[in-house]
């Protein structure tokens, strides 16, 4: 009572401000600026009839187990580990300013970069067991680059092998904190944007940024520059002769063999275009101003090199998964194109790329991609006759030539079409359904839901390094543990091991 | 004299009090951004967000409650004189958010931080007063 009475003054102070704040709270939460996303009022544009008290309604379950995203600003480091987080941005639109003057800019990002990277390597080094070991006499279609055995995923702590992390059920392993094949972020997803492989880097410096560099190993990736394919021209092989096509080189090379359609559509493939951090303004990501970037530049020969970025299809910057360049080899085979989106046409593909990260604004501050519908349809013409690599050992109908396979090659091919189920999705001429699934991998783990991916065509898919959506997959042997776990499969060892060997072979 | 500085007391008090405390509410306080920047960045990414903000928000209410109740003056200008030491590591961590030019011409955050020298000043005349009176006073006794 004394105490009370000598304190009145203080604990009346203490009172007045907790009440005030937590009432700000929670009339605050799940308002526009808010960051944290849950709705509680009702606005007037709502079904004006009363809601049954049994139906269902979107509610934020699970989400208390996660994490509001922090506040960053352009450029400043986000968390690996995003899958833990969750919430709004500020808002969907962007902005061609930076937060600080050009020369403050560049020398933030500078200083960060040494620390940033160490980190990534140290991340990097902590998930993957980069040994650069090859699987002896197998290489890449170009025939010069070795294929990285596996898998290299590191196993988590008291687990001995991936056969005793798949016996265990889902809830078991998400309990436990077990699954290490968790998503993989883009090391900046404050600024993001397209990140180049080092071998790109060093011939094309104008895309070198200043402040992050690529965090997977020149061998975990495709093979630079890639050989191509013409679906028109089977007899030729590569048509490239081991050479980048380049805005310099490309008529030379083509002239004769496609169309002037096709010609037209190549050229566009390959004319740089400002984007949201590669461009001539100051709200850029190079020290020096940039033309931009060409298709080509992350599909490099019509293939892939790896280069990353993030999906544009959510916001705020740290909600967008991170997604590996998809080949362009057999579009003219699918009817959903990109890994994460939903994309139904190659001009369409042609239009939305994510060189605006999906901001038309910043598209019109900057600098807009002038690519006129016929313009996309050509590009499109070129990109329908890119082919797969060749596949001697499969006949018309995709099975193995029995006589030129090998019986691990066989036996893996039993277990895609059996034990393994592979062909639910990964069938026809590209080993593909043309569907998007929900892999649902939040079973396995505490995390923000991914939602649907695409299953990825399996023709040459030994060419395109690493897997699934976002490159979490450095080795064909890792998405065969991958799905291993995640289908609850149970495959053996030596199942496993000619699964892999059946998928070198496609 | 004791009125004025117990004014002053207070008010040190509601400011630290209700900083800190809209730390624990998510997306809620306007220094959050540099708040969790520079304790990540300092602590060399040890701590995340989330913890960052949690560490500076009690921080902040103890020493609040401090100036509220005025107990334990020493613990308290300890703890204070080291958030203040913190409250200026931004000008030299991210200068480029704190300056639009260096060192005279600071940003709004810039000036969020400078205008600390002043409670500064004012907890410094608050506290040290009571820490010395009281120095002295067990010095007399001892003799």
């Amino acid at each position: 009572m004394k105490f009370i009475k000598k304190n009145a003054i203080a604990l009346l102070i203490i009172v007045l401000i907790s009440t005030g704040v937590y009432f700000s709270y929670q009339a605050y939460k799940g308002t526009d600026l808010s960051r944290i996303p849950v709705q509680v009022k009702k606005t007037s544009a709502q079904n004006p009839y009363k809601e049954a008290p049994n139906s269902s309604r979107i509610t934020n379950k699970g989400v208390e187990q996660l994490k509001v995203y922090p506040s960053i600003q352009k450029g400043m480091r986000t968390p690996f580990d995003l899958w833990n987080y969750y919430g709004k941005g500020d808002s969907s639109f962007g902005s061609p300013n930076l937060p600080m003057r050009f020369e403050q800019w560049v020398d933030f990002n500078k200083k960060q970069k040494p620390k940033l990277m160490a980190d990534v390597d140290a991340y990097m080094n902590g998930r993957f067991n980069f040994d650069s070991r090859a699987i002896p006499g197998q290489f890449m279609s170009g025939g010069r680059k070795p294929i990285m055995a596996g898998p290299v995923t590191r196993l988590p702590r008291g687990i001995d092998s991936f056969e005793t992390l798949a016996d265990l059920a889902p809830e078991e392993i998400k309990k436990r904190d077990l699954f290490p094949f968790k998503p993989l972020a883009h090391p900046i997803q404050s600024t993001a944007h397209m990140v180049f492989p080092d071998s790109w880097v060093a011939i094309h410096p104008q895309h070198k940024r200043l402040d992050v560099d690529m965090d997977i190993p020149e061998d975990y990736l495709p093979e630079f520059p890639p050989p191509l394919f013409l679906t028109t021209h089977k007899e030729l092989g590569d048509v490239t002769g081991g050479q980048e096509i380049t805005l310099d080189n490309f008529f030379e090379m083509f002239d004769g063999i496609i169309s002037p359609e096709q010609m037209e559509g190549l050229k566009e493939l390959l004319r740089p275009t400002p984007t949201t951090w590669f461009n001539h303004t100051s709200h850029r990501i190079t020290e020096e101003p940039s033309q931009g970037v060409a298709c080509l530049d992350c599909h490099v020969n019509g293939h892939t090199n790896g280069a990353f970025e993030l999906a544009p299809d959510s916001r705020p910057n740290m909600a967008r998964l991170r997604v590996d360049t998809p080949t362009m080899r057999g579009n003219y085979n699918l009817m959903l194109l990109s890994s994460k989106r939903s994309i139904r046409s190659m001009d369409h593909f042609a239009e939305v790329e994510e060189y605006f990260d999906g901001d038309p604004g910043m598209q019109q501050s900057i600098g807009p991609r002038a690519a006129k519908r016929e313009v996309t349809n050509r590009m499109g013409d070129f990109n329908s006759i890119i082919d797969y690599p060749p596949a001697p050992k499969l006949n018309p109908l995709m099975r193995l030539i029995p006589g030129k396979a090998t019986e691990s090659e066989l036996r893996g091919e039993a277990v895609f079409h059996g034990k393994g189920q592979c062909d639910k999705c990964h069938y026809g001429p590209a080993f593909t359904d043309d569907y998007m699934h929900d892999l649902q991998v939040e079973r396995f783990y505490v995390g923000r839901p991914e939602g649907p991916i695409k299953t990825f065509p399996l023709r040459g898919i030994k060419d395109s390094p690493p897997y699934l959506h976002d490159g979490r997959l450095p080795t064909l042997a890792d998405a065969v543990e991958f799905f291993n776990i995640v289908l609850t499969l149970k495959l053996t060892k030596q199942e496993k091991e000619d699964l892999v060997n059946y998928l070198l072979a496609l | 004299m004791e009125n004025r500085t117990n004014l002053l007391r207070y008010a040190l008090g509601i400011v630290y009090f209700h900083f800190g405390l809209l730390k624990y509410f998510r997306d809620l306080s306007s220094a959050e951004l540099i708040a969790e920047q520079t304790i990540m960045k300092f602590s060399l990414y040890a701590f995340d967000a989330h913890t960052a903000l949690l560490f500076l928000a009690t921080f902040e209410v103890i020493i609040g409650l401090g100036f509220l109740f005025n107990f334990k003056p020493k613990l308290i200008f300890c703890l204070f004189l080291l958030h203040m030491a913190g409250t200026f590591i931004p000008l030299f961590v991210f200068p480029e958010i704190a300056f639009k030019f260096a060192p005279f011409a600071p940003t709004l955050e810039g000036q969020y931080i400078l205008k600390n020298i002043v409670f500064l000043a004012a907890g410094w005349a608050v506290l040290y007063p009571q820490i010395k009176s009281k120095g002295m006073k067990s010095r007399v006794e001892e003799k």
